[in-house]
């Protein structure tokens, strides 16, 4: 992709809803969001590079296929090291129109595993995906695969879901390749407590069927992947999240608190690795006081055993570390094509192989960000 | 025994039919609840939305999907105010009765015709602009009449055995309505050509009946919050010709529209705070409702 596109596809976002113009929002749009920040320092783990980089930004064509399908494209692209990168995100279609309650998709899509890597990085609270993101899932995990998703016609919310993947995006290189390389089984239910309060819970397993190469140790590092793939992956992931809304009668306009609790433990490391586990938790707060000002804290935990293969004796160590990591943010949201978020992060490791080296090698002691996201044209509708 | 067998599945086939018949509404706004509350009783009715919330920043809250979940019929007003929730809760629900361009799904703006349309390009910076147009039209009495013949049309298209009931139920709310019209504007005779400050164009379609004049908006941008350097403005403004009111809804946050007030020459100045939907999703809701702006307003404006 040419660069000059990226400048040119907000002006193309602004210019197509004002032809559309239709009453419903059964009609095709285009949006455009771009999300910029400055880091100070990387952080470990963190997808974003230091000074001034694109992070994840998009462009978003979605709209209807017949009364039957809803489809979606997008781009995304992010520049590492100044380099401008990009990848197709999503390529789905979504039936509507299916009975009882019943909902297929195909294509390229974000697995709706745990709570938040369903949704748009840009929308999230922090700079930063939680830990266990960045750890177990690459951020984000979207593969190619089906979906089949059953809503109960209960009082309350209850869906169960099932998703096959390719899995190549979750492990770039398996030892053992199959298909499909990744299925995941998921509940989600919520309520209202009362019109103020309202919660979400979830229950997510995913089986990988791709086990990742050992780190080589004796070998000279691979070429680096950034953004997408898992760091740290193994058989089995199961992850459990909590939401809690409060928002005076409702109204979030003005004042809103959001409680987001998220948990993964990940089983079956490795063939070598018998019963251990990575783990990890991320609790976040955030404060809507004002119209347009939020304020935020996050804390995380990180536990793994890093599998690593020494040639030398043709042996596998597991070296076990951890890794700790406290935001706290400030974001002034004037309306909602804008955030500009000020972030602090300190961050904690410690761990290490037999040959003394670090798991997590360069955890930062404190790291500035300064986040701008600013959406051109359509703006989809935010999921609780 | 066959006989008791037989009047327990009687009475099972019963209960399951009843529980089938009760034609259940999914309203995204309560105005839009008590309409169909006039012309259909017998129909189960849910708000996704209460007078205390502004209905552009709505969450997409589980409680609401599984309500969608269970809907026959969702009414809402389109124009793209609640783009930023209700397409996700149809997306969620898995309810293909509700999808758009389903008979299930009844945008009401496709049946009036919509002021304040924003001509320029949409930009990052324009706010919460709607190019279709003002999307609160239902402050207006004539053009919920017009929303109430198609939602009588669709009630009775999705329930053809009770069109006759349907059709009288619209009879009699039209009727109630349209007589209401001329005493409304006769008793607000006095407020044409009045100038009020308001916050968004939340009651837009209010003055365009009336006739009153909205001289000024607390929000910079539509949608945005009033901000400080803004309101220092509105306040020279005033100074130089007063408006005889600021209105704003209940849903917005009182302070600065306090502040505002606290500024003019004491007395001189109401601040006046409706509500800018109904309290409550009854068949007479809207009819109270309506007389209850009418009636402050004339109260309130000298």
């Amino acid at each position: 992709m040419h660069k000059g596109m990226v400048y040119l596809a907000p002006l193309v976002a602004m210019a197509l809803p004002a032809v559309a113009g239709a009453h419903e929002s059964d009609k095709w749009e285009i949006g455009v969001v771009l999300d910029a920040a400055h880091t100070s320092k990387k952080l470990e783990l963190g997808a974003r590079g230091k000074d001034l980089e694109l992070g994840h930004s998009d462009l978003v064509i979605r709209g209807p296929l017949g009364s039957a399908f809803t489809a979606e494209y997008s781009l995304a692209a992010h520049t590492d090291e100044g380099k401008l990168e990009h990848h197709t995100e999503n390529l789905w279609i979504q039936t509507r129109t299916l009975p009882a309650g019943l909902q297929a998709k195909l294509g390229r899509f974000s697995s709706q595993i745990g709570y938040l890597n369903e949704q748009h990085p840009h929308a999230d609270d922090f700079a930063e995906r939680p830990l266990l993101y960045r750890g177990f899932l690459g951020g984000h995990w979207y593969d190619d695969g089906l979906r089949l998703n059953w809503t109960a016609p209960t009082p309350f919310y209850l869906r169960f879901g099932v998703e096959a993947f390719s899995g190549k995006q979750l492990i770039k290189h398996p030892e053992t390749k199959k298909s499909p390389g990744a299925q995941t089984f998921s509940m989600k239910t919520g309520g209202d407590f009362d019109a103020s309060n309202s919660w979400q819970f979830g229950l997510s397993y995913l089986n990988n069927r791709r086990q990742a190469e050992a780190h080589h140790h004796d070998e000279e590092e691979e070429e680096h992947d950034h953004a997408h793939g898992a760091e740290f992956s193994g058989k089995h992931m199961w992850m459990t999240d909590l939401v809690y809304k409060w928002a005076p009668n409702g109204d979030s306009k003005n004042q809103q608190v959001r409680l987001i609790w998220e948990h993964a433990r990940v089983g079956g490391i490795h063939p070598e690795s018998g019963s251990l586990r990575h783990s990890g938790t991320s609790l976040a707060a955030v404060y809507r006081f004002h119209p347009s000002w939020e304020v935020g804290a996050r804390t995380d935990w990180l536990k793994v055993n890093k599998p690593e293969f020494h040639e030398d004796d043709d042996d596998y160590e597991f070296a076990s570390g951890r890794l700790r990591e406290n935001a706290l943010m400030i974001a002034y949201k004037p309306n909602h094509m804008q955030t500009y978020r000020l972030q602090f992060v300190r961050q904690k490791g410690s761990g290490a192989n037999e040959e003394g080296e670090l798991v997590f090698g360069a955890p930062v002691r404190n790291s500035v960000q300064f986040q701008v996201v600013i959406g051109f044209g359509a703006h989809g509708a935010h999921s609780y | 025994m066959r006989t008791a067998i037989k009047s327990v599945f009687t009475a099972l086939a019963i209960s399951g039919a009843g529980a089938a018949q009760a034609f259940s509404v999914f309203a995204c706004e309560p105005e839009w609840g008590a309409l169909v509350e006039a012309l259909h009783p017998s129909a189960q009715v849910f708000s996704a939305t209460t007078h205390l919330q502004d209905p552009h920043h709505i969450e997409a809250r589980p409680s609401l999907i599984a309500r969608l979940r269970r809907a026959d019929l969702a009414v809402c007003t389109g124009a793209s105010l609640e783009v930023g929730w209700l397409p996700m809760l149809q997306a969620r629900s898995g309810n293909a009765k509700v999808q758009d361009g389903q008979p299930g799904m009844f945008y009401a703006a496709q049946f009036v015709k919509l002021i304040g349309q924003y001509e320029g390009v949409v930009t990052p910076f324009s706010g919460d602009v709607h190019p279709e147009g003002n999307p609160h039209f239902h402050t207006d009495p004539r053009r919920l009449l017009q929303v109430a013949a198609a939602l009588r049309d669709r009630l009775i298209q999705l329930n053809p055995a009770e069109a006759s009931s349907i059709s009288e139920q619209y009879a009699s709310f039209s009727k109630a309505v349209s007589e209401r019209i001329p005493v409304w504007e006769a008793k607000a005779n006095r407020l044409k050509g009045k100038s009020v400050l308001t916050q968004h164009a939340t009651f837009g379609y209010l003055w365009e009946w009336l006739g009153i004049k909205s001289v000024g908006d607390l929000e910079p941008k539509p949608g945005m919050p009033p901000t400080p350097g803004h309101l220092e403005r509105l306040r020279a403004q005033m100074s130089q010709s007063a408006a005889q009111a600021i209105i704003i809804a209940q849903h917005h946050d009182k302070r600065p529209a306090q502040w505002l007030v606290q500024q003019q020459a004491t007395g001189k100045t109401p601040l006046v705070i409706l509500p800018a939907t109904v309290p409550e999703v009854s068949s007479t809701a809207l009819l109270t409702w309506l007389d209850g702006l009418v009636v402050t307003l004339t109260q309130e404006i000298k």
